[in-house]
């Protein structure tokens, strides 16, 4: 590897001076499981790293008057292991669960993984699909924009050089709403999507008919995407397996897959119909079983 | 240069490293052990897990300045004059490894699964070690020798009949 000078942020603001100071000729250290992999290849090392893995402001899951706040320091493992996030929400520990390896996912972190602005990230369609905020902070202070928002293209986030991404949060409204992840790999572990999707999926108060439901897509288009014209099909729609497949075939033209050494677009557009399928299927079994326990 | 302290297997160790220094470099180079090994370099192997404040870590994707001030255990840690760990005789027992290369990393795997599930299922195991990769013996006798380690460690008897 390349010299580089490491600073260490104490907290979130220490980190955001830092960032002012350097901003430009720096780089943020969180997990360490991309970033320094890419600086053991690649010839332009940044002048200074900013290792934030020990700012523990940034490490908090907690219910704040927003909703379910995760810190972007918060590991793959947490998150798997987080009785809240469980109890809550289910898929997100699904997606955890399928990036990377014990190792990696002990070091890496959730904001790591959206800031990394793959298409084919594990974290982003779950939270997508929950309507998820991020709170970025900069030297002026907060901001806040939706997760969907934030990527602008392959390896791209709305970030500016001196702003830092502080955390995630899923709105008071989609607690409990139920939502599923499935994802398409080469193998079971250590495995790139494919593709990946997470549905949710509210019932409607009287009717079995689809409420708000929201479908995202990783790895078929420069970033992760939603499916609005799949969505709106299934606005108050009946819930049946045919208006799912539908949904799904629907999707496939709101997405732009590329053919890669993984696999060509022509699969990928099969497998994006195949997993909205699974992925509604399996939000429809979690309201249910909700509803089995709540009545 | 980056001064870091950390305690390895017990033992509180310090050094004076360039920033750019992983943990896997510090515990070979400056501390001689070299039993995690350097193998792909970019955290998809596994030949260089230790473990860090209990979790199992890919040391070539950490840098020595973020290990300061930890736990650090290392295969060199597990055995003592009396013997090997009962995880390491299981590996010997079930002939689990051929070039060994890969042993150490999977071993301190598997020590990191036992120690928090001391009776994981087969998928568990196979879960606990996704990140460890072995070219050599395929992973049948390494998921048993953790099965035998796993009953060692319960007290109970080997299984014959595996």
């Amino acid at each position: 590897m390349r010299a580089f000078e490491l600073v260490t942020a104490t907290d979130c603001r220490h980190a955001v001076a830092l960032l002012a100071e350097y901003g430009p000729f720096a780089k943020v250290l969180a997990g360490g499981t991309d970033l320094l992999v890419e600086l053991k290849s690649s010839p332009h090392v940044p002048e200074v790293i900013i290792d934030i893995s020990r700012a523990e402001d940034l490490k908090i899951i907690a219910v704040t008057d927003e909703g379910l706040s995760i810190g972007a320091l918060v590991t793959h493992t947490e998150i798997m292991r987080s009785a809240l996030i469980r109890e809550m929400f289910p898929a997100l520990v699904d997606a955890a669960h399928t990036i990377g390896a014990v190792q990696t996912r002990n070091l890496g972190t959730l904001g790591g993984n959206l800031m990394s602005g793959v298409p084919s990230m594990d974290s982003g369609p779950a939270l997508i699909a929950l309507d998820a905020l991020v709170t970025v902070a900069g030297p002026a202070g907060r901001r806040q924009m939706p997760l969907a928002e934030f990527f602008v293209g392959p390896r791209k986030t709305i970030l500016k050089p001196d702003e830092l991404l502080a955390e995630i949060v899923i709105p008071k409204q989609n607690f409990g709403k139920p939502a599923h992840f499935v994802k398409f790999g080469l193998r079971k572990g250590q495995a790139l999507a494919l593709v990946n999707v997470a549905a949710s999926l509210w019932v409607g108060r009287d009717k079995q008919v689809f409420a708000a439901p929201r479908i995202a897509l990783g790895a078929v288009a420069p970033t992760v995407i939603r499916a609005p014209k799949a969505e709106a099909y299934l606005e108050g729609r009946a819930i049946t397996p045919e208006a799912m497949a539908e949904a799904g075939r629907i999707a496939v033209g709101e997405a732009k897959p590329i053919s890669d050494f993984r696999a060509s677009a022509e699969y990928r557009q099969d497998l994006i119909a195949v997993l909205i399928k699974r992925a509604l299927e399996g939000a429809c079994a979690q309201a249910k079983a909700k509803r089995d326990r709540e009545t | 240069m980056a001064n870091v302290t950390l305690n390895v297997n017990g033992e509180a160790r310090t050094a004076s490293v360039p920033p750019e220094t992983t943990l896997l470099k510090l515990l070979r180079d400056n501390f001689n052990l070299t039993g995690a090994k350097l193998g792909c370099d970019v955290g998809d192997c596994g030949a260089c897990t230790v473990i860090v404040d209990g979790k199992p870590v890919n040391a070539c994707l950490m840098l020595a300045g973020q290990a300061d001030g930890r736990d650090v255990l290392t295969i060199e840690g597990l055995a003592t004059l009396d013997g090997l760990h009962p995880i390491q005789k299981a590996f010997e027992d079930n002939a689990s490894l051929q070039c060994g290369f890969c042993g150490p990393g999977i071993i301190l795997s598997a020590k990191a699964l036992l120690d928090e599930n001391p009776a994981p299922t087969a998928q568990q195991i196979r879960d606990a070690l996704a990140g460890n990769l072995c070219r050599c013996t395929g992973y049948t006798k390494i998921i048993e020798a953790v099965q035998d380690a796993a009953r060692a460690l319960r007290g109970e008897p080997a299984d014959k009949a595996a």
